[in-house]
Formats: C-alpha cells, sequence, structure tokens
C-alpha cells in the first residue's frame, strides 16, 4: 500500500518531465507572463497625454490657459496646430490624444465680460486614454472657470475675499483608495500572470486520466488490480504540488523583486492558491474523464480557462453584466479565484468575508472529482 | 484547378466529419464572441454604488446629497452613515466609492472658512477607479457651479449678471468617435480579432497533424502535387469559413451588441481579407511544423492573452517600454485591432490606413510564401529517447481500434 | 541501358546513430528488386528515401533520371504501398480511390480499371478502417498504381493476411513487371525472394546485394551457424 504510492507519484513527475511540451509551458509560461505583462505596466499610469492647443488668440489670457493645462501633470503639450483643421488631422493620425482650440479674441471678450468658449476635443477611440484625459480636463476647466470667474467678480466691484469665496469656499479632496497611485500594474499584472498560470495548470490537469488511460499501459495497469482511486490520488498530489511550486517564484518576484502590494499575509494567500489549485485540479480531471482523447481534453479546458478571466469580472466588473448572467459567472472557480485575490491583495477584508471564498472553492473541487470518478467509473463499464 | 479542388473537397468532408474540428470552425467564433457580448452589453459603468457619510446633516449637505442622487452615474447606497461603514463598504466592495462631509461643513460656509469635501473610490479595480474619477469631477464640478451661483445670488446679483458671470468663460468637451464611453465599442472590436486569430488558426493549425498523425501525409509526399496546390487546396475551405466568420462577428457586434461600426465596407473588407490571408497561411505553416496536434493545441491556445495585452490595444504603446512596442509590432493581430479601429470606428479613408494595409499586405505575402515553398521531405525521426507526447502520437481512449 | 534508380554513396544519420554508411547499388528497368533485412536494418527509411519522402543526410541518389534532391518529377511515374497504413482511415473506399487519384491526377477510367483489377467493387462504399488486412493491401496497391507508375516501390506488401488477396497481388505485380514496370519491394520473410530479381541485403549499414538464390542460400546458413553456436552453450 505505501510502496505503491510513492512510486505512482515519481513516476507521474517524469512522466511531466519528459512530456517536453507540458515541461517547457509549466516552467516557462508563468515566469515569462510575469516578464511580458511587468514589461507592459512598467509605466503604470497614462499621465503626459498628448495635448495640441490651438492658440487663436495669442494673448496674456490665452497663455494663462496653457499654463493651467500644464499644471496638470496628465496632459502633456506636444504642439500648437495653427488652426482647427490641422488639429483635426493630428486626432485622425492619433499623434494627439487631446486638443484645446482657444478662440479669437478671448482675452478681449473676458475684459469686455462676453461669453467666450474654449473647446477641447478629447479622441475616445481609446477609452483608457480618454477616461483619463477627460478627468484631467475637467480639473483644468473647473480651476479655469474659479480664476476668471474671480476676475470678473473683481472688475465688477464686489470685494476679493468674497469673489473667491464665490468660487473657492470648498475645497475637493480625491482619495484613490486601495491604490493610491492609480497604478495600472498593482491592478492587473499579478491576475494576469496567474492567469496565464492557470491556464498552464489547466492544461496538465487535463491530461489527469486520460494520459492513463489513453495509452496502452493502461492495460498493464488494469491487469494489475491497483486500485483507480490510489493511482489518481497520487497523481493529483503530484500535480497539485507541480502546480504550487510553480507558483512559489511567481510570488517571490512579484511581491519581492517587483514589489507589487500584498495586503493580506503571504501565508494565507499561499493558502487560497493552494485551494484554488485543487478545485482548477478538479475541473481539470473532470474534463479528463469524459474527453476521448488528450486533443479534446485540451480543447475542452481550454475553451473554459481562457474566457474565465474576463467572465470573472476582474476587469469589467460582474455587477455591470446582465443580471441573469451573474450567477453563471460564480460557477468557474475562476471567478472566485480573481475576485479572491482582488480582495486578498489589494483590501484585506478579514476572514468573515473570505472564508466562504475557501467553503466554495473546496465545495467545487469535491463536486468535480466526484463526477470525474463516476464518469470514469461509466467509461470503464461500457469498456467491458 | 480540379486537383485543388479535390483537396479541398476532401477538407470539407473531414470538417463535417470530426465533430469537434466543426464546432471549432462554426460553432466556437460565435459562441465566444455572444458570450463575450452579453458581457459587455451594458457597455457604459453607470449606477457606481456611492456611499455618503454626511457627518453635517444641514441644508447645505444636503444639497450635496442631493447632486449626487442627481447623477445617473452613481447609485446612492442609502444604509451607510458612517467612516466605519464606508471603509467597511469599501473592503468588502459593496460599496465602490465614497463622499464624506466634515460635521462643521454648515458652519464653516456661514463662518467663511475653507472646508473639504472628500471624495474616495476604489482603485483596486482601475476601471472602476478611472471612471468613478470622472464621474466625481462632473457632479462636482455641475455641484460648485451651483454652489458659486448661490453664494452669487447672496451677494445680491440678479439671476441674470450671475449668468453672464458664470458664462464668461466656458469649456466645452467634446469625445470624439466614442463619445459615451462605451466599453463595448472599445474593447469588443479587438476581442473579435483575438477570437478569429485564435480560432482560425487552431482550425487549420491542426490539418497537416492531423495526416501526420494518419501517416497519410506520406501520400501527399510522394505525389507529384505542388506544394502550392496542397496548400491552396487545404487553405481554402478555412479561408472562407474565417472570411463567413468575419462578416458574422461583425454583424453581430453592430446589430446586438451596439457596437459602433462605421468606415468604408471596402476597407473592412479589405483589412478582413488581407487579416484572412495572413492567419491561414500562417495556421497552415504550424502546422507543417509542429510535430503533433497536442503541442498545437496547448501553445496557441496560451498566446491569446498575451498577445492581446502586447498589442497596445488597452493600454497604449506608447506607455510601453519599447522593446515590447516594437515586439507587438511584428503581430498581425496588432495591426488588424489598430485597423479595424481606425476604420470602424474613427471612419479614418485609405490615406490613413496606408501603412496599416502596406505592412499587412507585406505579412500576407511572406507567410503565403512560407506556406508554398515547405520541403516537401520529411527528417528522419528524431532520437526517441524518454520523451512523451512529442512525437505523432498522443493519448486517446480508442487506442484499441 | 540505363538505370531506374542509382545510389551512390548514401548516408543516413538518426540522431547521432548512423543508419546508412554510404549505401551504393542500382536498379535497371524491368528489375526486381528487393531490400532485405531485419527489423531495425533501415528497410522503410531506405525505401522512404527513394521515394522522396524523406530527408537524407548525403550521398547522390537519382531515381528514373532525376537527381531526387532538385527535382519532384520523377514522383509523376512512382507508386508507393507503404508498411504502415497510410491510406485515409477516415474515408470509404471509394472516396480514397477518388481523392489520391486527384493527388495523381489521374483519370476517373484508371480508377475504374483499378476497382476492376483489385476486385474492389463490392468493399466501395466500405469504410477503410473495417476492411480486412487483405483488402486493404489491395486498396493500397491499387492506389499506388493508379498514375500507371513505372516504378512501384512497396514496402513488406505481402503479409499473413488471405490467400486469395495474395494470389490477386502477385498476379498483379507479375503483370505489371510483365508491361516493364520496375518494383522495389521491403521484405523480411526470406521465401519472398522467390518474386525478385535482385536482393540488396541491408546490414549494419551496408547493402550488399546477392542473387535471390545465394541471399536464401546465406539466411540458410546464418540460421544453421546461430542453432550450432546456441547448442555448443549446453554441450
Amino acid at each position: 500500500m505505501f510502496k505503491q504510492c510513492p512510486a505512482i507519484m515519481k513516476r507521474e513527475l517524469f512522466y511531466m518531465w519528459r512530456d517536453k511540451g507540458l515541461r517547457n509551458i509549466l516552467l516557462i509560461g508563468p515566469l515569462l507572463g510575469l516578464f511580458l505583462f511587468m514589461g507592459i505596466y512598467s509605466h503604470p499610469r497614462i499621465d503626459h497625454i498628448t495635448t495640441a492647443v490651438v492658440d487663436l488668440d495669442q494673448s496674456e489670457a490665452s497663455r494663462q490657459v496653457i499654463a493651467e493645462l500644464r499644471n496638470t501633470q496628465d496632459l502633456e503639450i506636444a504642439c500648437y496646430p495653427e488652426n482647427f483643421k490641422q488639429l483635426e488631422e493630428l486626432v485622425k493620425r492619433g499623434e494627439v490624444m487631446v486638443g484645446v482650440v482657444i478662440p479669437e479674441n478671448y482675452a478681449k471678450n473676458i475684459a469686455l465680460q462676453r461669453q467666450t468658449r474654449v473647446a477641447v476635443v478629447i479622441d475616445g477611440a481609446n477609452i483608457t486614454y480618454a477616461t483619463n484625459a477627460a478627468s484631467a480636463v475637467l480639473t483644468v476647466t473647473r480651476n479655469l472657470g474659479a480664476q476668471v470667474g474671480v476676475k470678473t467678480l473683481i472688475a465688477r466691484g464686489i470685494q476679493p475675499n468674497q469673489a473667491k469665496e464665490a468660487y473657492q469656499s470648498i475645497e475637493f479632496r480625491e482619495e484613490a483608495w486601495f491604490n493610491p497611485t492609480l497604478n495600472y500594474a498593482y491592478f492587473l499584472v499579478l491576475a494576469l500572470v496567474l492567469n496565464i498560470w492557470q491556464q498552464c495548470c489547466m492544461l496538465a490537469s487535463c491530461m489527469n486520466i486520460v494520459g492513463e488511460n489513453g495509452v496502452r499501459s493502461w492495460l498493464q495497469i488494469k491487469a494489475s488490480g491497483l486500485s483507480a482511486f490510489k493511482l489518481f490520488c497520487s497523481k493529483s498530489i503530484v500535480h497539485i504540488s507541480v502546480f504550487m511550486l510553480l507558483v512559489l517564484p511567481v510570488y517571490y518576484l512579484a511581491f519581492v523583486i517587483f514589489k507589487l502590494p500584498l495586503n493580506c499575509g503571504i501565508i494565507t494567500f499561499l493558502l487560497f492558491t493552494l485551494i484554488f489549485a485543487v478545485s482548477l485540479h478538479s475541473l481539470g480531471t473532470l474534463i479528463s474523464s469524459f474527453s476521448s482523447n488528450a486533443v479534446d481534453a485540451s480543447r475542452f479546458g481550454m475553451v473554459i480557462a481562457l474566457p474565465s478571466f474576463v467572465i470573472s469580472g476582474f476587469t469589467w466588473p460582474i455587477a455591470a453584466m446582465p443580471q441573469w448572467f451573474q450567477p453563471l459567472a460564480w460557477v468557474l472557480p475562476q471567478t472566485w479565484f480573481f475576485q479572491g485575490i482582488n480582495y486578498f491583495v489589494l483590501k484585506n477584508p478579514g476572514w468573515e468575508m473570505m472564508n466562504r471564498y475557501f467553503l466554495v472553492l473546496g465545495m467545487m473541487a469535491v463536486l468535480c472529482y466526484s463526477l470525474s470518478a463516476l464518469f470514469t467509473h461509466c467509461f470503464q463499464a461500457r469498456f467491458r | 484547378m480540379q486537383q485543388l479542388l479535390n483537396i479541398a473537397h476532401y477538407e470539407v468532408v473531414h470538417i463535417f466529419k470530426d465533430r469537434i474540428l466543426f464546432l471549432v470552425v462554426f460553432v466556437v467564433p460565435f459562441i465566444y464572441a455572444s458570450l463575450l457580448g452579453m458581457i459587455y452589453a451594458s457597455s457604459i459603468l453607470q449606477q457606481v454604488p456611492l456611499a455618503i457619510v454626511d457627518l453635517d446633516h444641514s441644508a447645505e449637505s444636503r444639497a450635496v446629497v442631493s447632486a449626487f442622487e442627481n447623477s445617473n452615474d452613481f447609485r446612492v447606497i442609502p444604509s451607510v452613515d458612517t467612516y466605519a461603514e464606508l471603509e467597511q463598504g469599501m473592503k468588502n466592495g459593496t460599496v465602490r466609492a465614497g463622499v464624506v462631509i466634515p460635521e462643521d461643513y454648515s458652519q464653516s460656509l456661514s463662518q467663511h472658512r475653507l472646508t473639504q469635501i472628500l471624495t474616495v473610490y476604489d482603485g483596486s479595480n482601475l476601471i472602476y477607479g478611472y471612471n468613478t474619477r470622472r464621474y466625481f469631477q462632473l457632479v462636482l464640478n455641475t455641484f460648485s457651479a451651483e454652489h458659486t451661483a448661490a453664494y452669487l445670488g447672496g451677494l445680491g446679483m440678479s439671476k441674470q449678471e450671475i449668468k453672464s458671470v458664470m458664462d464668461s468663460v466656458s469649456v466645452t468637451m467634446q469625445v470624439w468617435y466614442n463619445p459615451n464611453y462605451s466599453y463595448s465599442t472599445f474593447i469588443f472590436p479587438g476581442l473579435i480579432i483575438i477570437i478569429l486569430h485564435q480560432i482560425g488558426l487552431l482550425g487549420i493549425g491542426l490539418t497537416i497533424t492531423r495526416e501526420k498523425e494518419r501517416n497519410t501525409w506520406l501520400q501527399y509526399l510522394c505525389a507529384a502535387v505542388p506544394q502550392w496546390k496542397i496548400f491552396m487546396g487545404k487553405a481554402l475551405p478555412y479561408f472562407i469559413v474565417n472570411f463567413f466568420n468575419y462578416g458574422l462577428l461583425l454583424w453581430l457586434a453592430a446589430r446586438f451588441i451596439n457596437v459602433k461600426l462605421e468606415g468604408s465596407l471596402a476597407l473592412i473588407l479589405l483589412l478582413g481579407l488581407l487579416f484572412n490571408i495572413i492567419i491561414t497561411s500562417l495556421g497552415f505553416v504550424i502546422s507543417l511544423y509542429a510535430p503533433n496536434s497536442l503541442q498545437v493545441s496547448r501553445y496557441l491556445m496560451l498566446l491569446s492573452v498575451p498577445l492581446f495585452f502586447i498589442a497596445g490595444y488597452t493600454w497604449p504603446g506608447t506607455h510601453m517600454p519599447v522593446l515590447l512596442y516594437g515586439l507587438g509590432k511584428l503581430m498581425p493581430f496588432t495591426w488588424m485591432a489598430e485597423g479595424l479601429r481606425l476604420v470602424t470606428l474613427k471612419d479614418l479613408g485609405a490615406n490613413y490606413l496606408a501603412i496599416t494595409i502596406i505592412i499587412m499586405s507585406c505579412m500576407a505575402a511572406f507567410t503565403s510564401f512560407l506556406a508554398v515553398t515547405f520541403t516537401k521531405r520529411r527528417n528522419p525521426a528524431a532520437e526517441g529517447g524518454l520523451v512523451v507526447n512529442s512525437g505523432s502520437t498522443y493519448p486517446k481512449k480508442n487506442f484499441l481500434n | 541501358m540505363e538505370p531506374v534508380i542509382k545510389v551512390s554513396n548514401l548516408v543516413q544519420k538518426i540522431g547521432r546513430q548512423i543508419l546508412f554508411n554510404g549505401l551504393s547499388f542500382e536498379v535497371l528497368p524491368g528489375e526486381s528488386f528487393g531490400v532485405f533485412g531485419l527489423r531495425g536494418a533501415g528497410k522503410t527509411t531506405l525505401l522512404h528515401i527513394l521515394a522522396g519522402v524523406d530527408r537524407f543526410k548525403s550521398g547522390q541518389v537519382e531515381v528514373l533520371g532525376y537527381n531526387i534532391k532538385k527535382s519532384e518529377k520523377f514522383k509523376r511515374d512512382l507508386g508507393l504501398v507503404t508498411q504502415e497504413k497510410s491510406l485515409f482511415l477516415d474515408m470509404t473506399v471509394v472516396e480514397n480511390l477518388d481523392f489520391m487519384a486527384a493527388l495523381k491526377k489521374s483519370s476517373r477510367s484508371d480508377v475504374y480499371q483499378m476497382i476492376e483489377r483489385y476486385a474492389l467493387k463490392d468493399l466501395l462504399a466500405e469504410p477503410v478502417i473495417l476492411l480486412a488486412m487483405g483488402s486493404f493491401q489491395r486498396l493500397s496497391l491499387a492506389c499506388a498504381m493508379l498514375n500507371r507508375p513505372k516504378l512501384l516501390i512497396a514496402d513488406e506488401i505481402i503479409k499473413d493476411f488471405d490467400l486469395y488477396s495474395r494470389n490477386l497481388i502477385l498476379r498483379e505485380l507479375r503483370q505489371f513487371q510483365a508491361e516493364g514496370g520496375t518494383c522495389v519491394f521491403g521484405f523480411s520473410n526470406i521465401d519472398f525472394c522467390e518474386q525478385l530479381s535482385k536482393v540488396g541485403w541491408l546490414e549494419n549499414g551496408k547493402l550488399k546485394v546477392y542473387e535471390p538464390e545465394s541471399a536464401r542460400a546465406e539466411w540458410h546458413r546464418q540460421i544453421k551457424l546461430y542453432a550450432e553456436q546456441s547448442d555448443s552453450h549446453y554441450v
């Protein structure tokens, strides 16, 4: 009894190692993903958005507008086209994202207290850009309106302190919690890497059953009278340990070298990863149990693993998905995992809330393993 | 020609026989697109759950509250009253943004002292974070204008006068191309392209590995049929289906998911054509050199996420290291996704797309060249040794047949 | 007479192992050349090289007057029957014939004729995967003959299948040779020698050419040698 299990485990480890494709994927995939995504988000904020200013007035007042624009870190004035047509061309070519047009007679109109209108255009083709640009522009607008307003009031003979108070009696302070610098890398990198990791693990766990009873040596195993339970138990332990071993360097690099935030303790986070690894493996095993060959199993696995990140609501929130779809999203273990990552890593809301995540993932694992045992059993019965 | 059509005919016969391949080629792109379409159907992030901690409970603070209640962007969660509850709500995700009005708010205002309203938002999901930040700016701009108007009214100015002071300078902000920040318009065309890219490759990527696994590849090699005919014959069915899928998914996007699709149809078709040539020939080349179907399926699928992110489709390439930006530029997906966006979203003409079209044509020429110039000799089987699943076999349950 | 196959100094390596160490031989038109060897000697590899399917390390191979490293034209007059099944197992008999005819640019009448000659008429709608070995081999040969080749390369064409098929195949092979066709066979059962005009014995990376009778004599000599050696152990 106790001799068989280590032997099976050793053999499984060799099997994983000798499957060159799988070995490359498991060893290189997550780490490569980490470096890639760390690279992509190495400049983790969208600032210095290229801006063009069409200054048709060329006055003291118009230069003040420009100075105000300069003040924000988010915008960067790249050029001064001569007219609106040129600006339009620049936006179309994607060379600038924001265009500001200061009209002719801007200074004069302000002095005469006549209405004047500054036009701002934002390239909305890339929302990530556009949202940031819009926030920056809105801040500039408020400041500019206040400045000009105060001046106008004073020109009308209103006390300077009253004029100021009219515009600036309330200060608005904004705080972004959990990620104060709005660092995109903190938000996305870890989840993207773990997304790659879970896809790799899915590919490996899809081989669990079909990789065994899909080869001729299965006849030897059947003839030897080894219990299927013991066989697959030992194999699964090896798989899950390998998954965890693979995630360790990723965590080390992410949290220690790249200094990504981790608000809950590393032990809690590792435990959470472990319970997910188990439930992911159970899902892979389930797929493996009803697939007729390894290619089909890999395809089924990937069909689920690929869109799971999007479905998990890690980026586009589940609350914004259609009402009837929301419960379906929670069927996948990946949804619990990615949502859990978000909470654990950045918020750490405490055990009372998070124990649910452990519980559900654990229950999913039990369910999937039982189902795959059932399927394998049925298949064997038909086989005889 | 007859020979070519015959090869194509039998490839079609095979697609219809292999149930899973049939699904992959005809159904999976549609299902994926529908699934993702449903996810992004609402397309605009509205009704952000907001908690207002009003520590003042005065008429003035009530004005702040109502400014937020009137906004469609926020949904005020009434049960949160204290700062601690706000913290708790933000942590467990029931609340994504908060406003804190200090307890001396109205007192400060009446005593002409500076007071402060705190706005907080959840930075842990930056899709929430960025949007909430913008929504806050919008509401606060409106609110502070109202506040100023009320203050000036208090000074005894007439409505007319107030209006003229306030409007003396106004800033109009126009967002071109995607004025209501529709997320589906933004992300969906890119997703369609990555679906077509990956599923396209996966379909044709197994066409030669399959022949190798069944040893029938020998029959092509020992017959005097030229390479280009093998390629064209095998690729033709996939080419047609991919093009059909391209049209179908774009139609689906425009019709049901409210993705903005404008621009010249000719350009959309041209881009689709070039992209399709690249994908079918690339998939064929992969299939030629890959050892077996299992490896193709494994590697291809894993590429999806990195390809999408390196393309600079969401996170702009200008904010990436040059090396990665350059690497992204080598991928056909990068050019196709960007090209499609230029046409359908920005409605630009051919002169703006010249570079995209030239580069995609070069890629198409290059991949087709690779696909028709392969050698019709196999390498001798490498030293077997202790490797698994790397030859032309992989585990199959019906191995006894 | 110009030889149909001219091999000089053929070297093939698999990984670091040398499989052929400078093979040289010729096959003349109308000849029936058999490549004999035990498992792993490289019969199949050699035949695949001659058929223009596998790459080789170095040496000169000319088939039907073409250098096969530079030309594909010889394949128009080539038929190949492989040892491992290489027909389309997921298709029926008639579909296989039709598709192979398309690959080889053969006419419809060729297909009809092959059906006739190889007695495949009753099997046309059968899936190939369900065929008995004898019928399968008839079909393989029919497919190889579709383009009316001048050179037939057949690897282990006779196996332990039904005698009807065996007889039919041997009859067709004789017919093929009578019409001037050249054959190269791979075989491992010495009895097949009677069908041949020359035997190339492949062993330890070298090919030695025998007359069929002397090949058979050599085989029996070796059998006896080993039997005596093993007997002597027990003495």
